[in-house]
């Protein structure tokens, strides 16, 4: 896709983001993903590090909520290209003129959208079954941070979803693929508990930087420059992530279309 | 400039079979097909179940890429100019799916029209004559996973219809529907037909493509075996008569000595609930029904007709439906 689509077809992209929101909110499946997962998660973590204190308790509903952000991105993304195979709905939206990678785009805001769901459930808990008073360190840096988190989750989404187009059998790598992001990405404790060898790949995952400044800026005072330092990075990924989604769509794309493998038949 | 091009169209679908000794099994569905269709004009695509049909429909609308030959649609390429063709065609395949059943009938609509690329404010007057156009006015708030199987294909013509395409594939549309509502869609087919839009149909019913086609390509093992207009193609049968006998648990061995009469053409059995239809191809007519009575000694037989000729008859001897 030539990028300047995203702005072209940005009517496109809020009414599939609208339609997909519709959908899944009537689907229990999508429900436990983004509400009841990451809300166990939370009690659990709650309980381990409740004689923590209050920045420990923000410090889980970020991370929750980045659990939730991550399992959606990976299950509902990647579960929707494969529903939309299996009711027929893939090959129709193949044969629009609108391009795959803006469609899915849409799909993936609404995914990231209906997953700050996760966050809010996760803040409410805290609050109301741990008694915490949960507050914000540097609440605009905050909300500046989730805003570019939410645009590099979304491009690191577009990276995932060509693979789904092309195999049909890719679900069965879904859950291997779940718990490495959120341990590598420091969602739930910092990745200095971690193996230095473990460091490196870190860096490399976009999440990681959205962990880090999302938790700089809710629970410590993160220095300015170390907060710029990480939207730098997660706009220089998402920038990469949107050219090797563009070639991998239309690799897939074509792919699929020779190996007939957009419909169940 | 002819609206669809096809030449020398070839698809091959290779499958990976075995676990430790892997090995790729090539299924031909579409050997060599060629065939032009004229602006306005309403083609029709026959042939029995794996002829390449749907094969040929999907790499006309871009869904598949030929293994060889070439497909223009609206003098574009199906495959190099994909999107300008998407553009400009409709498609639909038919049964139920293709549609979200969570959404409502017009928030499907509002759906395909965006990914269409129709104006909001275009969309919003097209929708609702698209619903009363289809028979669906007043159910466009409820669920489509609510609707009847008639209506859910009513709204993939609405679907197809909303960017106001001037080429439509229209792959078995009435496959499933009860007689009322094949009929409606019928019309809805001629409606459109009337606006000149050209239309390629594939169909089992033979009475279907005879109604509605102006001209038909019959197709079989990937190729096509005629192509010509309804009439056309009955003169390929039209030194023939049908004798229909109604028979109730014909034997196997009847239906032997009834093929080996000399002058039976072509036979075909029909299982209609506990009765069978015997349809048997001859050039005596009338005359055959003796013997034909004869080799049924013994058998419960109900009503005896001899009739002209249809377009299904030229089918069942085309495609070698033969004794």
């Amino acid at each position: 896709m030539n990028y300047g689509n995203l702005f072209k077809y940005w009517r496109t992209v809020l009414v599939v983001a609208e339609m997909s929101l519709r959908t899944q909110f009537s689907d229990a499946f999508v429900l436990f993903a983004i509400v009841f997962q990451p809300m166990i998660i939370a009690i659990l973590a709650l309980f381990m590090l409740r004689d923590k204190g209050g920045d420990y308790a923000m410090f889980v509903v970020i991370g929750s909520g980045l659990t939730g952000l991550w399992s959606s991105l990976l299950f509902v993304s990647g579960n929707s290209i494969n529903v939309e195979r299996w009711t027929g709905t893939l090959e129709s939206l193949v044969g629009m003129p609108t391009p795959f990678d803006v469609i899915v785009f849409g799909k993936n805001l609404a995914n990231v959208f209906q997953s700050l769901l996760s966050m809010v459930v996760s803040y409410a808990l805290a609050a109301a079954l741990f008694g915490y008073s949960l507050t914000l360190t540097q609440p605009l840096l905050f909300f500046a941070t989730l805003l570019i988190s939410m645009f590099a989750f979304i491009c690191f989404g577009l990276t995932i979803a060509p693979v789904f187009v092309m195999y049909r059998s890719i679900q069965q790598w879904q859950n291997a693929m779940e718990f490495p992001v959120y341990i590598l990405c420091g969602f739930l404790f910092p990745i200095a508990l971690l193996p230095d060898w473990t460091t490196p790949v870190s860096y490399l995952l976009p999440p990681y930087w959205a962990a880090i400044a999302l938790h700089g800026t809710s629970t410590a005072d993160m220095p300015f420059p170390q907060i710029a330092f990480s939207w730098g990075m997660m706009i220089l990924f998402s920038i990469v992530d949107l050219v090797i989604a563009s070639q991998l769509f239309r690799i897939m794309l074509y792919k699929a279309r020779v190996d007939a493998t957009l419909d169940v038949d | 400039m002819n609206a669809i091009e096809v030449e020398h169209l070839r698809r091959v679908y290779r499958a990976q079979i075995g676990v430790f000794n892997r090995s790729i099994k090539e299924v031909v569905a579409v050997d060599d097909i060629s065939f032009d269709v004229k602006q306005g004009e309403l083609f029709g695509l026959l042939g029995p179940n794996g002829a390449g049909k749907t094969t040929t429909i999907k790499m006309l609308t871009t869904l598949l890429i030929p293994t060889g030959g070439s497909a223009s649609i609206a003098g574009f390429d199906a495959v190099k100019q994909a999107t300008d063709v998407r553009r400009r065609i409709g498609f639909i395949f038919g049964g139920e799916r293709g549609l979200y059943w969570r959404l409502s009938g017009d928030d499907n609509l509002r759906y395909f029209a965006s990914l269409y690329g129709v104006d909001p404010a275009v969309s919003k007057k097209r929708i609702p004559y698209l619903m009363e156009l289809v028979g669906l006015k007043g159910r466009g708030n409820e669920r489509v996973g609510g609707y009847s199987r008639g209506m859910k294909q009513r709204l993939h013509v609405a679907r197809t219809l909303l960017h106001d395409p001037d080429i439509l594939f229209l792959d078995e549309p009435t496959i499933g529907l009860d007689p009322v509502g094949a009929r409606e869609f019928r019309s809805v087919i001629l409606n459109l037909q009337s606006q000149k839009k050209t239309i390629l149909l594939t169909t089992h019913y033979m009475f279907e493509a005879d109604a509605l086609s102006d001209r038909i390509a019959i197709i079989n093992k990937g190729c096509v075996i005629a192509l010509d207009t309804p009439g056309g193609l009955k003169q390929h049968v039209s030194d023939l008569s049908v004798v229909e006998v109604e028979t109730f648990g014909t034997s196997e061995e009847a239906l032997g000595k009834l093929r080996k009469l000399p002058f039976v053409d072509a036979l075909s059995v029909e299982d209609r609930e506990q009765k069978q239809m015997l349809l048997i191809q001859t050039t005596r007519g009338a005359e055959a029904v003796p013997d034909v009575m004869n080799a049924l000694e013994g058998q419960r037989v109900g009503s005896v007709i001899v009739r002209e000729p249809t377009l299904e008859d030229a089918y069942v001897r085309l495609v070698g439906g033969a004794a």
